[in-house]
């Protein structure tokens, strides 16, 4: 079996259905007829196929089993948060009547357990909806670790707990698959860059907020990961990058286009506005142009959606106070109107 | 997969066993050998959490670490000091001089951006420094002075307007043996110069925190304000919470009783992180 992992496995049982599907219609429309051992051997084939990645990686063999595994995928999103919750406010309840060397080795004992309990479950749930929830509890154990030793030993508080953060989320997002682990990573990963970019003009790291250009040097190279390493082997892992990249790059340039006294740039406020408003247009519309000739639907949704948030501010900004509420909703839905036309030139164009 | 799976999972216990070895070995070296300073501590300066009590869902105990900076006498709008807020006012020694010394940079006479209005003084974000807390020293002495000073003028105010003045009210204040003896009273970045200025470790702790800049109503009014200590908070072991069961804050409040309850030793280690070291009730 060719088949590496839970989405390569699915994958293949789609293009299976869809195949069978379209040889059914081609039969119908007598375009085509395998004889009785051909489409017989290729049945047995298939369901020879679908039994073994069903046995291996529980997929979904139809759109009823698909549904129900996004419902299944929600829940396991929200246990695992809740689980996270669970696990720090348990903590949080019993941690003061222990000793000071009980407090340690049970913060530690907790992250290692739960890493090893991850392991333990990953082995025997080919669903992954078990191990995901295993994962993510074992990050939360992880920050708790650490946050709980930084409580007890009063420790002055360091963006360098960020790094073993990052680390451990995308250890645990590559070992397991697991998309919501290595947004964790990245998320710690883009605050680290950007606090460290913040302290070179001496600021405390804490406040690197305070400075939405900190986080372009972390949105570019969240942008060139899936371009350095090769992502084909992780479902989705590409697209997470390039969309977490795309955020971390267009929504501070939002805020600068609209609060531009945030800005390093010794500039007329109104300028530095301008600027990072006709950059986030030329950037939102460059990245939807790249989406769609790479056909990567995700970079171009995320520019479409980026795009139109840039330009409903602005024209919020421009026109709400001064013009009645109809005339200003009225160009809104016009604006919509344009960007269809111009989407749809642009698709044929590109077709 | 399932050997990458086993990488991931040696990689992933040898990451939390170095983060967890690392932490301690900073803790543990924190309170290696000579401290930055000792200080004996009350309640004045040690506060238990207004909000502790109804914080049920956390069994631990956190003491708040309270000091006050003193500002120029002529910006002294409350009188005797800093009164309620570590933070926030201007302590008369963080000048402009001493901000440019910090990192900060000076304020230009054309500081005033000419177009947007703002001042690229006050634009700046706060820096780390090491802040020297003196305990029990001249500062407090001073506001101590300060403090009999404005009692005299709020004597004289009450029986010129009568007790129910509005400038009566306005001026009343935590009763003096409420107020911390702990003053912020010198910044640098060389921690051992700072040190060597303030040599006595039972009277002086030299501690990290953060400085922003700060403008008066005229340019040479230019200075810094200490935004914060990062030795703010300060944990209580289990050996030492029965010192605290039962006590509830009161720092504004109850005049009459004894302020301080219980005497406290706080040891600032060689990062200048705090521990509490003993503890005892009155």
């Amino acid at each position: 079996m060719a088949a590496l992992s839970r989405s390569d496995a699915q994958r293949r049982v789609d293009d299976i259905r869809i195949f069978r599907d379209e040889l059914s219609r081609v039969e119908a429309e007598g375009v085509l007829r395998l004889e009785g051992a051909q489409r017989a051997a290729l049945d047995r084939h298939h369901d020879t196929l679908l039994a073994d990645l069903k046995a291996a990686f529980d997929v979904d063999r139809d759109s009823t089993a698909k549904q129900l595994s996004l419902g299944m995928r929600v829940a396991s999103f929200i246990g695992a948060l809740a689980l996270a919750a669970s696990v720090f406010f348990l903590f949080y309840n019993f941690w003061g009547y222990l000793p000071t060397p009980a407090q340690v080795a049970i913060v530690i004992g907790v992250a290692l357990g739960s890493l090893l309990a991850t392991v333990a479950i990953g082995r025997h749930d080919a669903t992954g909806y078990f191990t995901k929830l295993a994962a993510m509890v074992t990050f939360a154990c992880f920050v708790l670790d650490l946050s709980m030793l930084g409580q007890i030993f009063n420790i002055t508080p360091s963006d360098k707990a960020l790094l073993p953060w990052a680390a451990l989320a995308f250890l645990l997002a590559y070992a397991y698959e697991l998309r919501l682990l290595q947004v964790a990573g990245i998320l710690c990963l883009c605050a680290f860059i950007a606090a460290r970019v913040g302290t070179w003009s001496g600021m405390y790291w804490i406040y690197f907020g305070e400075r939405p250009e900190d986080f372009f040097p972390a949105a570019l190279l969240i942008l060139l990961v899936p371009c350095a390493f090769d992502q084909s082997r992780f479902a989705g892992f590409a697209a997470t990058y390039r969309i977490c990249g795309m955020l971390a790059l267009f929504l501070p340039m939002l805020v600068l286009a609209n609060w531009g006294s945030t800005s390093y740039l010794d500039l007329d406020r109104n300028l530095v506005q301008g600027l990072y408003q006709t950059l986030g247009f030329v950037g939102t519309a460059g990245f939807i142009w790249l989406g769609t000739r790479r056909d990567w639907k995700d970079v171009s949704n995320t520019g479409v959606a980026l795009f139109v948030i840039f330009l409903y501010t602005k024209l919020f900004d421009w026109w709400w106070d001064w013009m009645p509420k109809y005339v200003f909703f009225l160009l809104m839905a016009l604006a919509a109107v344009l960007l269809l036309v111009v989407f749809k030139r642009l698709r044929g164009a590109l077709a | 997969m399932i050997r990458a799976r086993h990488h991931a999972t040696l990689a992933g216990l040898a990451l939390i066993v170095l983060t967890n070895a690392v932490a301690l070995a900073g803790a543990a070296f924190n309170r290696s050998g000579e401290p930055q300073g000792t200080l004996r501590l009350t309640e004045r300066e040690l506060s238990v959490p207004y909000v502790w009590r109804s914080k049920k869902e956390d069994s631990g105990l956190t003491l708040q670490l309270h000091w006050r900076s003193l500002p120029s006498e002529r910006h002294d709008s409350i009188g005797y000091g800093n009164v309620y807020d570590e933070a926030g006012s201007q302590p008369e020694w963080l000048d402009a001089r001493k901000m440019v010394a910090l990192g900060f940079a000076a304020q230009a006479p054309s500081d005033v951006h000419p177009v947007n209005g703002t001042s690229r003084y006050l634009q700046q974000l706060p820096r780390e420094a090491f802040i020297v807390l003196e305990l029990d020293g001249p500062a407090y002495q001073e506001s101590m002075r300060r403090a009999e000073q404005e009692a005299a003028a709020l004597e004289a105010s009450i029986k010129a307007r009568g007790p129910g003045s509005p400038r009566a009210l306005e001026r009343s204040s935590p009763p003096s043996e409420l107020r911390s003896r702990l003053f912020a009273v010198d910044a640098g970045l060389d921690r051992d110069a700072l040190r060597s200025k303030y040599p006595d470790r039972t009277k002086y702790a030299i501690v990290r925190g953060r400085i922003r800049p700060t403008t008066g109503d005229h340019a040479s009014d230019a200075g810094g304000a200490i935004d914060s200590l990062s030795a703010g908070d300060i944990n209580v072991p289990l050996p030492l919470r029965p010192v605290f069961d039962g006590l509830s804050s009161r720092r504004y409040g109850d005049p009459g009783k004894p302020a301080a309850r219980f005497d406290a030793t706080v040891v600032f280690g060689q990062r200048s992180e705090p521990w509490l070291a003993s503890a005892a009730r009155r």
